[in-house]
């Protein structure tokens, strides 16, 4: 019991200690199947796993799924133009650690 | 609800076309979207482009808009129609920084919610997981830290009437957490229907910006400044850390720019990040008598050319 008398709750590092089923990641971003069936065709999301039953993606795929969705109803881009979008805001995050790194930013 | 010119949010005159009210939006949209956008303001930006479009893009809502201004009831206490902007479904966002929950999937888990309601004695449903943000120090990630978070959250009341009901939580940060990471608390999101389990709540933490520290990933660099004979010479010099203070050797004839590592000293981990003290050159003001004399003896004992790559000097 932590000072407030709420119990002190432990998560896990999602980006680190969790792999998420089609099941699961459908429910964190309160989407459907059938979206994230066509971002995996797009290349947008990776899982390993024969079958949409084995499927598990990676922790960082929530995020990346979230971003995707966020993009697609905000400014209604199609799932190619999403996995396009993606790819480069990943290389602009890179591009600007670099930057920060050096004291630049 | 102040009075907004929607109009002007869109850069637009009074008769625009319905596709020119879609084109505005859609270029705003692009440009200061949070996930894309740079700029400080494009948060308040976007949401009050999308505002201004959620009115002018239904003709219904656009003509009632445009009676109120008609009318000249534009005043500080402009109340709208009642109404008029119901079912306005602000997207997912959860940049409003401090932790809550974000617009968009509160309202998602309300309709959720109603649409559960409505189907009473239904089978049983996994409640919505819920998603929110939480800012840290740096010195956090290296330690672990307790975080008392407060969620507001939409309950389904027994006449169908739906409140909010603060949510609160202690939650444990673990050390070596970075930058962007998640943590899944489960059974912390939305409650089940018949029975149905909780839904999860996803954690997104972020550190607040540091005056000495850059991170990137696992690895925190630092600029050090030394006196120009440190560099030269070689010195021990004590280096902050976001765990205290070090001892940090200077090797002879260290260059502005040079990278000092200090290894593991970065976000704690398997393996932990590395700390980079980046050398900076900090050269003393010549404001006296004695700081002029040591440069020109300085100068005087040097046959050091710095322009030489520059070539100018060669005849």
């Amino acid at each position: 019991m932590s000072k407030s008398g709420v119990t002190l709750l432990h998560g896990a590092v999602v980006e680190e200690e969790v792999e998420l089923t089609l099941v699961e990641l459908c429910q964190a971003c309160n989407t459907e199947e059938q979206r994230i069936q066509e971002w995996i065709a797009e290349g947008l999301l990776e899982p390993v796993g024969e079958s949409p039953r084995d499927w598990r993606f990676s922790g960082d795929s929530l995020r990346r799924a979230r971003l995707a969705l966020r993009l697609s109803r905000d400014l209604e881009i199609d799932p190619a133009g999403i996995a396009l979008a993606l790819d480069l805001l990943d290389e602009i995050a890179a591009l600007r650690a670099r930057l920060q790194r050096a004291g630049l930013e | 609800m102040a009075f907004k010119d929607y109009y002007e949010v869109l850069g637009l005159a009074a008769g625009a076309s319905q596709d020119d009210i879609k084109h505005a939006y859609r270029r705003l949209a692009r440009k200061y979207h949070p996930d894309v956008s740079t700029a400080s303001d494009a948060e308040a930006r976007f949401k009050e482009v999308g505002e201004a479009y959620a009115v002018l893009k239904d003709p219904e809502k656009r003509a009632a808009y445009d009676d109120v201004v008609a009318r000249g009831e534009s005043g500080p206490g402009f109340q709208p129609p009642p109404g008029w902007d119901a079912g306005f479904e602000f997207s997912g966002r959860d940049f409003d920084f401090g932790p809550g929950m974000d617009q968009g999937d509160l309202l998602d888990a309300l309709f959720r919610q109603q649409a559960r309601g409505g189907q009473r004695a239904g089978r049983p449903a996994q409640g919505q997981d819920h998603h929110a943000r939480v800012m840290i120090d740096l010195a956090d990630a290296y330690r672990g830290a307790q975080r008392s978070i407060s969620l507001r959250v939409p309950v389904l009341g027994p006449e169908g009437r739906v409140t909010m009901r603060e949510h609160k939580l202690d939650v444990s940060i673990p050390k070596g957490i970075r930058a962007g990471q998640h943590l899944r608390l489960a059974g912390q999101g939305a409650s089940g229907a018949g029975g149905g389990p909780a839904g999860d709540l996803y954690l997104e933490v972020n550190f607040n910006p540091d005056p000495l520290f850059r991170v990137d990933g696992r690895d925190v660099y630092l600029d050090l400044p030394l006196a120009p004979w440190e560099a030269a010479l070689g010195a021990s010099v004590t280096v902050p850390t976001p765990e205290g203070p070090v001892q940090l050797t200077i090797p002879p004839n260290s260059t502005a720019g040079r990278q000092l590592r200090l290894k593991g000293r970065g976000i704690p981990g398997s393996p932990p990040g590395n700390l980079y003290a980046i050398v900076k050159i900090a050269l003393p003001p010549a404001d006296s008598d004695a700081a002029r004399e040591a440069y020109r003896a300085m100068g005087k004992s040097f046959a050091f050319d710095p322009r030489k790559h520059l070539g100018a000097n060669v005849s």
